[in-house]
């Protein structure tokens, strides 16, 4: 296979909850724009094109061919990608088999969400909705509660299932999951591309009303509106166009069966198992050339729709010991001037334009390794392999992109 | 490209306005019959490639039920949301990389039964304008692009409807397929309803429950497990303008860009020449002139006499779709993997009475859009090359 | 970098209606639990190669990857795989009185089944604990049939 680099990311200007002022293309569109402005490259510098998203989120079926010439897309090879919240991950492999494997030189993954176009609700009811209603007919008290309850509340009732079991298991308490919310709400408000931009003390987050023990408010993500862009290329076009680039050295993902909600034909696996984690981060490692991950992984940004994911991921995908997470946080490991810098962007946990939240991973993670971050939370000593993950479907997928300072070796 | 990719395997469900069975049996039976062909399991597969549709399955995530049936249970897995052409170009993709020895592409839709399809069609449509003026949608597009083609090159509603026929016929010659008559005239075709003129009810694709499930594998891989693979010379796809009144509806310009990128791949100079059969995705009959004559085998404009002389049937110059194509059959998603599938039971000698004398190259085309917006072509061939 | 958001831009409604969908979904293994119910029973499903007891029990075995059927009893006794405390309505509005669901490993049971926990103060529930069924006077074949889990 041959060495795939990104050599550049496109950010819409900000990600936010509402962008009333744009509609959906013109939204992509300021995404892809950056990105050509942050490579100099020109649309007729792109080989082929990668797009994903969730399209229930917004109504919109099939909205590369509506996008398509706002992507730059016209006469050229376009492939749409989507894999629930692993979306925006799965598209940039896309674009990374593309180049690995010789088709194309130059690929342009396209991942956004325009959360506000749609109802969250009802494209998360939608993951399920068929089930429910089998639960419903069969006699599921659905909102009284009482008999078997399905869910215990929404998604937000899932995350707390496992997040109960992460804690059991674990050793964390439910306060680590108020430091770990504090720590990456700080560090979104250094990172100009973030959501929820605030100073968030442990104290802020804990004044916030419990959803489902043992989650609060203050441990939910946003809903956002916001693209982001990534560019490969293989490695003669990577030399040519670029200074500084990040080059994916492993690609890896795995699926498990419908955890927290196979309502009607049995769930098998605990939610805080993850078997794919481990599954998928022990083949990218091994392709990337990593034999100890807990020592030659520098950083990692990964997917945490809810705050006590970061510190389960962790230990999921090898980066330490289980149990170990926490004790990590406390040591100030995972700050940004700590041994593994975890979700120096803020994560998913403050950012969330969905499509594009797994995409923002591996964006992040090449920003850090280029040195490019724009805002205050480039991590200061050098990069030199991350770990970027990906999470979605019904708790059941995993992505893992690794990104290095330098090309992979040949075996 | 350093390695090479075969077809090994497909299989297909019969095709059926009502399958009968929820999607994941569906799923399981079909996966689990074509495993039985070569006696493997699940665990010989290296990725799995889904294909289907949000909006079809009525599901966010639409692959979250899939994966477990198609037996990708704590493997590799990703889903291609667009037609089925599209997930086999995605897994030769990543059996070329390098990283990947074994694919199984599996795409389904249950769009006779579960969805109302020229319903689903209109979220296709830009939400803020054309969604709201309801002027377009899938049929009232595909009839303008009929007529388009129609009066730039004179063909008449008596050659739309022998295009039909002959599908029709073919698709009886075809086991799985849905909308067939085997002795379908232009007449009987002219003697359904009209859904929007010049379109009749048997120029259009029936609304279909099926699924098509595809073995990849690299050379090494493929001689292991048959004597008998079909090879993936060249793919190619490309996407045009959304805006129909600013494309030339009578010619398919992202099919010829995509064509000539396969044909390019596959060392193709000479398509009239050089390929024995296609299998071609027309949800309606006058789409197929417009894709062959960009795929480059028949002249532009020479639908009404391809027609008249018979040129594109089994045993004609160009055999077309032998296995009556969309018009036979047409679930979504899977529809362009059929295509891909049908040509790998032509190139094995395995298309029964619909067999296609010799052949040893064959194209296979998928759609996307209205008026086939976004076009995917490739090219498979006996020889490894 | 300031960032400045243009004048808001026209909005247009839209819908995406799941009414019209005709869902086929796999009704066996519902059903076999349901009738059960109506005994006070539990029923699942166990595959011959792996042993894998699924409730409700599906047509495959997801591990195995071949066709089920061997239904199997499985006691209404178990233990806590996980379990949150609903503390807030679907609107958001806090609820008058907190509600424990969890999922519960049946003894004999391979899955893990949904439920609500009742008979015990909030703070008290444990993963591991050991829970049984209780059962409604007059079960009539539905998923409330099993009216909530207590401590055993």
């Amino acid at each position: 296979m041959r060495n795939v680099a990104i050599i550049g990311v496109g950010y819409t200007p900000v990600f936010v909850s509402k962008r009333k002022d744009v509609n959906i293309v013109e939204m992509i569109s300021e995404a892809v724009d950056a990105a050509f402005r942050n490579t100099n490259l020109t649309p007729e510098d792109i080989d082929s094109i990668t797009f994903g998203n969730m399209q229930t989120f917004e109504g919109l079926n099939l909205p590369h061919l509506w996008a398509s010439e706002h992507i730059r897309a016209l006469d050229k090879p376009t492939i749409r990608i989507s894999t629930g919240g692993t979306t925006g991950m799965s598209t940039l492999q896309a674009a990374y088999y593309q180049v690995a494997s010789g088709l194309h030189d130059v690929v342009m993954a396209v991942t956004w969400e325009k959360q506000s176009e749609g109802d969250s609700q009802v494209g998360l009811t939608g993951i399920v909705m068929p089930e429910a209603m089998v639960m419903i007919q069969h006699g599921m008290d659905l909102f009284g509660g009482r008999g078997m309850a399905g869910m215990g509340g929404g998604s937000t009732g899932a995350a707390s299932y496992q997040a109960m079991s992460y804690l059991h298991h674990s050793g964390a308490s439910p306060e680590h999951i108020d430091k770990m919310a504090a720590l990456e709400r700080t560090n979104a408000s250094k990172n100009p591309y973030a959501h929820l931009r605030k100073v968030t003390t442990v104290e802020d987050i804990q004044a916030t009303p419990f959803i489902s023990w043992p989650l609060r408010y203050g441990h939910t993500c946003p809903t956002s509106d916001g693209a982001t862009v990534a560019i490969v290329a293989s490695e003669e076009k990577a030399k040519k166009l670029a200074d500084q680039v990040a080059w994916i050295t492993g690609v890896a993902s795995c699926t498990s069966d419908p955890t927290t909600a196979n309502l009607i034909e049995g769930q098998l696996t605990d939610s805080a198992e993850q078997q794919p984690a481990r599954i998928a981060s022990e083949k990218a490692f091994a392709m990337a050339g990593i034999k100890n991950p807990k020592k030659e992984i520098d950083m990692a940004e990964l997917y945490n729709g809810f705050a006590h994911q970061s510190l389960m991921w962790l230990e999921k995908l090898g980066l330490c010991k289980e149990g170990e997470a926490h004790k990590m946080l406390d040591k100030g490991a995972l700050d940004i001037e700590g041994e593994l810098p975890t979700n120096a962007s803020g994560g998913v946990f403050s950012t969330n334009a969905i499509g594009a939240s797994a995409m923002n991973r591996p964006a992040e993670c090449a920003l850090q390794i280029m040195r490019k971050i724009e805002g205050e939370h480039q991590i200061p000593k050098k990069v030199r392999n991350a770990l970027a993950h990906g999470w979605g479907g019904l708790f059941q997928y995993v992505t893992v992109v690794i990104l290095s300072d330098e090309p992979r070796k040949a075996k | 490209m350093e390695r090479k990719v075969a077809i090994i395997g497909q299989a297909q469900t019969k095709h059926s306005e009502d399958i009968g069975m929820p999607r994941e049996r569906m799923l399981f039976e079909l996966v689990k019959g074509l495993f039985g062909q070569f006696g493997i399991t699940r665990h010989d597969i290296d990725t799995f490639v889904l294909c289907s549709n949000d909006f079809q399955v009525g599901r966010t995530i639409s692959n979250v039920f899939e994966d477990t049936p198609v037996g990708a249970y704590m493997k590799d897995e990703t889903k291609v949301e667009a037609d089925g052409v599209w997930a086999v170009t995605y897994a030769t993709t990543r059996i070329l990389s390098g990283i990947y020895d074994t694919a199984l592409v599996v795409a389904n839709s249950l769009g006779g039964s579960e969805f109302r399809p020229y319903l689903i069609m209109d979220y296709q449509l830009n939400p803020t304008y054309d969604r709201q003026l309801g002027f377009l949608n899938e049929l009232s597009t595909a009839a303008l692009q009929a007529r388009s083609y129609m009066d730039k090159y004179g063909m008449t509603d008596a050659q739309l409807d022998m295009i039909a026929a002959r599908l029709l016929r073919n698709a009886a010659k075809n086991p799985n397929a849905l909308q067939a008559k085997a002795d379908a005239t232009p007449g009987y075709v002219a003697g359904s309803d009209y859904l929007y003129e010049p379109l009749r009810k048997l120029h259009c694709y029936p609304f279909t429950d099926g699924a098509c499930a595809l073995l990849l594998a690299s050379a090494e891989k493929a001689k292991d497990l048959t004597d008998n693979p079909v090879w993936i010379a060249g793919m190619g796809d490309s996407i045009e303008s959304y805006y129909v009144g600013e494309r030339d509806l009578f010619r398919s310009r992202s099919t010829r860009l995509a064509a000539e990128r396969a044909y390019k791949m596959a060392g193709i100079s000479d398509p009239m020449g050089q390929i024995d059969v296609a299998e071609v995705s027309t949800k309606f009959a006058h789409q197929e002139p417009i894709i062959c004559e960009a795929l480059g085998l028949f002249e532009e404009g020479s639908g009404g006499e391809v027609a008249d002389k018979g040129l594109s049937e089994i045993d004609g110059e160009m055999p077309v779709s032998p296995s009556g194509g969309g018009l036979g059959a047409y679930p979504f998603s899977a529809a362009g993997a059929i295509c891909v599938a049908e040509c790998f039971r032509q190139l094995t000698g395995s298309a029964g009475d619909a067999q296609v004398a010799n052949a040893g190259a064959a194209v296979a085309h998928g759609q996307d859009g209205f008026c086939a917006q976004h076009n995917a072509v490739i090219v498979l061939s006996k020889e490894e090359g | 970098m300031a960032f400045e958001m243009g004048p808001e831009t026209r909005q247009v409604q839209g819908t995406w209606d799941v009414t019209t969908y005709r869902y086929k979904i796999e009704g066996k293994g519902m059903k076999l639990l349901c009738d059960a119910m109506k005994e006070k029973k539990i029923r699942g499903i166990r595959c011959n190669e792996c042993r894998t007891v699924y409730v409700p029990g599906p047509t495959f075995c997801r591990k195995c990857h071949i066709d089920i059927d061997e239904v199997v009893e499985v006691k209404d006794t178990g233990e806590v795989g996980t379990f949150a405390v609903l503390m807030a309505d679907m609107r958001g509005n806090p609820v008058d009185t907190e509600r424990v669901s969890a999922q519960i490993k049946l003894d004999g049971a391979d899955t893990w089944l949904g439920g609500t926990i009742e008979g015990i103060d909030w703070h008290d529930v444990k993963i591991g604990m050991r829970v049984k069924a209780v059962w409604a006077d007059n079960p009539e074949g539905k998923l409330s049939d099993i009216d909530h889990f207590e401590p055993a």
